[in-house]
C-alpha cells in the first residue's frame, strides 16, 4: 500500500515537470474523461494514461495500478449490465444501453483513477505542497494539513500492524480468519490506533511551531519552482485533451 | 541562560501538578543532565524550557522560566525557538517531512535562513550525527535509530543557543549513543550550545554532563555538580535509579578500608583509586 503510492525517484520528463502541471494534465485527462461519451476517445485516453506512467519510467507501478484498477473495474462493470434495465436486451437479462454505459463508466473510472496515483510517484510530497503555496498561492495551513496526512499513511500501517501483532502474540487468530470474519477483527483495533494518531497528530503539530510553523510565508521554500517550456508543452497537451473530448 | 523560578506546574484537567516549586540555574554554555524515575517530571520540565508550556499545553502555571532574558510566558513560541532546540522522547510525532532532506529544511526555511547557507548547513548536521549517506532517503525506510539521528540533525541544523533533548538515545545502540552524546559535548564545548539532555542512562550523564538534576514526584531531589549529586548514591538508589558501578565501588572502598574515598564517576578515576589503593 504503501509502496504503491511512494515515491519513485527519477529523472525523466514527466518527473521534470512542474508539480502544480502535473496536477493540470491529471484534472485535464480527468475533465476530458467525463466530457466525451465517445468510446474511442476514452480508449485513447487510457492509452494516454498508460504512456505517461511509461514515460515516467515507471512501467511496473503503471501496471500494477492499472491490473489493481481493473479488478475494481470487472465489479462495476458486473454490476452495471445487470441493473441497467433500458434499452434492447442482447443477451438474458443484459440490455445494448447497459452495455455500453458500463464499458464508458469502466473506462472513465480506470482513466481518472490513473493518473491520481502516478502524481504521486513522479512527485515529492513536499515540492507538491510547496509548489501549490509558491505558484497557486494555497494557504500553507491546507497545504501543510494535505502533506501530514499523505505522510502518516505509512506510520499508520506501522503502527496498525503493530497492534495486530501485539495482539497475535496474545492468541487472536488474525491470519486465519478471511472477509468478513477478519474485518470484525480488525473493527476493535480501530480506538486504540485512533487514540494514539490524535495523540500523535498533536505532537507532531507541536514539533511544527518548535520549528518556525508560524514564521513560513508563501517564499519560504528553499526550491524554486519555475515553469519550463516543457511545462508550456504539457500545458498545451492538457488543453488538446479537452478540446478533443468536446470536438468529438 | 536558563533560569527556573518557583515553578508549580499542574496540566489542564489534572489533579496533582506534575512540577512542583522547581528552581533550577543553568549558566549559558552549561551542560545539565536530567534524570529520575519514571513521572518525576523531566518531560515536563524541558516543555517549559522550550516554551510548550504554557503556549501548547494549557494548565495552572506559577514561578517563572527565563530563557535568555525572555521570559518564556510573554513570550512568542516562534521567538523562543529561534534560539531554543528542542529534540523530543517520541522521535516519529516529531518528524514532519516524508524525507530527511526535507526534514532539515523545514526549520531553516521557516526560520528565513539565507539560501546559500542551507545546503552547507544541511550537509554539516547530517555530518556531524554521523549520517550523510540518509540525506535523500524516505523517513518510512528508516530505523528507529537513523530516525532518532535526523531528528537531532534537524535541530542542530537550526544553530540554537540552548538544545533540549529527552531521552535522545532511547532507540540507539552504545556505539550510537556515545556518538550522540560525544556530539553534544563538542556543541557544549566549542560553540557554547546550553544543553540540557532528559536521559536514563545515568553512565553517559556521569561522563559528559557537568551538572546533574535528580527529579522525583516532580520536585528536585537533587541538583548540582556530578560528584556532588553522585554523593547522595543510596538515596538515588531508593529513587530507583541505577548508580554507576564505579560509584558504587568507590563508596563500598570508603566503607571497607574506613578511609573516605573520592566519589568516582568514570572509569579513569575508579581505576587510579583502585591502583591507588593496591600500592
Amino acid at each position: 500500500m504503501n509502496n504503491l503510492f511512494g515515491y519513485v525517484p527519477g529523472n525523466s520528463v514527466i518527473h521534470r515537470l512542474n508539480p502544480v502541471t502535473k496536477i493540470f494534465l491529471t484534472i485535464a485527462v480527468c475533465v476530458a474523461a467525463f466530457i466525451s461519451d465517445n468510446l474511442a476517445y476514452l480508449a485513447g485516453l487510457l492509452a494516454v494514461d498508460l504512456l505517461i506512467g511509461f514515460a515516467a519510467g515507471v512501467p511496473g507501478k503503471t501496471l500494477t495500478i492499472f491490473r489493481g484498477l481493473l479488478k475494481i473495474a470487472l465489479f462495476l462493470f458486473a454490476l452495471q449490465i445487470l441493473m441497467i434495465r433500458r434499452g434492447t436486451p442482447v443477451f438474458w437479462i443484459i440490455t445494448d444501453e447497459g452495455l455500453l454505459t458500463a464499458v464508458r463508466v469502466v473506462l472513465r473510472l480506470v482513466i481518472v483513477c490513473m493518473p491520481l496515483a502516478l502524481v504521486l510517484a513522479v512527485t515529492r510530497i513536499s515540492d507538491l505542497t510547496n509548489s501549490f503555496v509558491q505558484v497557486l498561492h494555497v494557504p500553507y495551513q491546507y497545504a501543510f494539513t494535505l502533506s501530514t496526512a499523505i505522510r502518516f499513511i505509512p506510520q499508520f500501517l506501522e503502527e496498525m500492524n503493530g497492534i495486530m501483532e501485539a495482539q497475535t502474540a496474545r492468541g487472536v487468530a488474525f491470519d486465519k480468519a478471511r472477509g468478513l470474519k477478519k474485518f470484525s477483527m480488525i473493527l476493535p483495533l480501530c480506538a486504540p490506533l485512533l487514540i494514539s494518531s490524535v495523540r500523535r497528530t498533536d505532537q507532531t503539530a507541536a514539533a511544527a511551531e518548535l520549528r518556525g510553523f508560524r514564521l513560513r510565508t508563501r517564499q519560504s521554500a528553499y526550491k524554486r519552482y519555475p515553469f519550463t517550456a516543457l511545462d508550456l508543452a504539457a500545458a498545451v497537451f492538457s488543453a488538446a485533451l479537452i478540446a478533443g473530448a468536446l470536438l468529438i | 541562560m536558563i533560569a527556573i523560578r518557583d515553578l508549580t506546574f499542574t496540566y489542564k484537567d489534572e489533579k496533582n501538578p506534575a512540577l512542583r516549586e522547581v528552581s533550577l540555574d543553568i549558566p549559558e554554555g552549561g551542560f545539565l543532565g536530567v534524570t529520575g524515575p519514571a513521572g518525576a517530571g523531566k518531560t515536563t520540565l524541558i516543555r517549559a524550557v522550550s516554551g510548550m508550556i504554557p503556549h501548547l499545553y494549557p494548565g495552572d502555571f506559577y514561578g517563572s522560566v527565563t530563557v535568555n532574558g525572555m521570559d518564556t510566558f510573554e513570550t512568542s513560541l516562534a521567538e523562543i525557538s529561534r534560539q531554543v532546540g528542542t529534540v523530543f522522547q517520541d522521535v516519529d510525532s516529531q518528524i514532519i517531512s516524508p524525507m530527511v532532506e526535507d526534514e532539515l529544511l523545514y526549520g531553516l526555511e521557516n526560520f528565513g535562513v539565507p539560501r546559500e547557507e542551507i545546503p552547507e548547513r544541511i550537509g554539516e548536521a547530517l555530518r556531524k550525527v554521523g549520517i550523510p549517506d540518509l540525506r535523500y532517503r524516505d523517513i518510512a525506510s528508516l530505523s528507529g535509530g537513523q530516525r532518532q539521528k535526523t531528528a537531532v540533525a534537524a535541530i542542530i541544523a537550526l544553530r540554537p543557543r540552548v538544545l533540549l533533548l529527552d531521552e535522545p538515545t532511547g532507540e540507539l545502540d552504545p556505539h550510537s549513543s556515545l556518538q550522540v552524546f560525544s556530539l553534544l559535548k563538542e556543541l557544549n564545548e566549542e560553540q557554547g550550545v546550553t544543553v540540557i539532555v532528559v536521559e536514563q542512562k545515568i553512565m553517559l550523564l556521569c561522563e559528559f554532563a557537568k551538572q546533574l538534576a535528580v527529579m522525583n514526584g516532580g520536585r528536585i531531589a537533587f541538583q548540582g555538580e556530578t560528584r556532588e549529586v553522585l554523593a547522595h548514591a543510596e538515596e538515588m538508589q531508593d529513587l530507583g535509579i541505577n548508580i554507576p558501578r564505579v560509584t558504587t565501588l568507590s563508596r563500598a572502598l570508603s566503607a571497607g578500608t574506613g578511609r573516605e574515598q573520592p566519589v568516582c564517576i568514570n572509569l579513569d578515576e575508579a581505576e587510579a583509586m583502585v591502583r591507588g589503593l593496591m600500592k
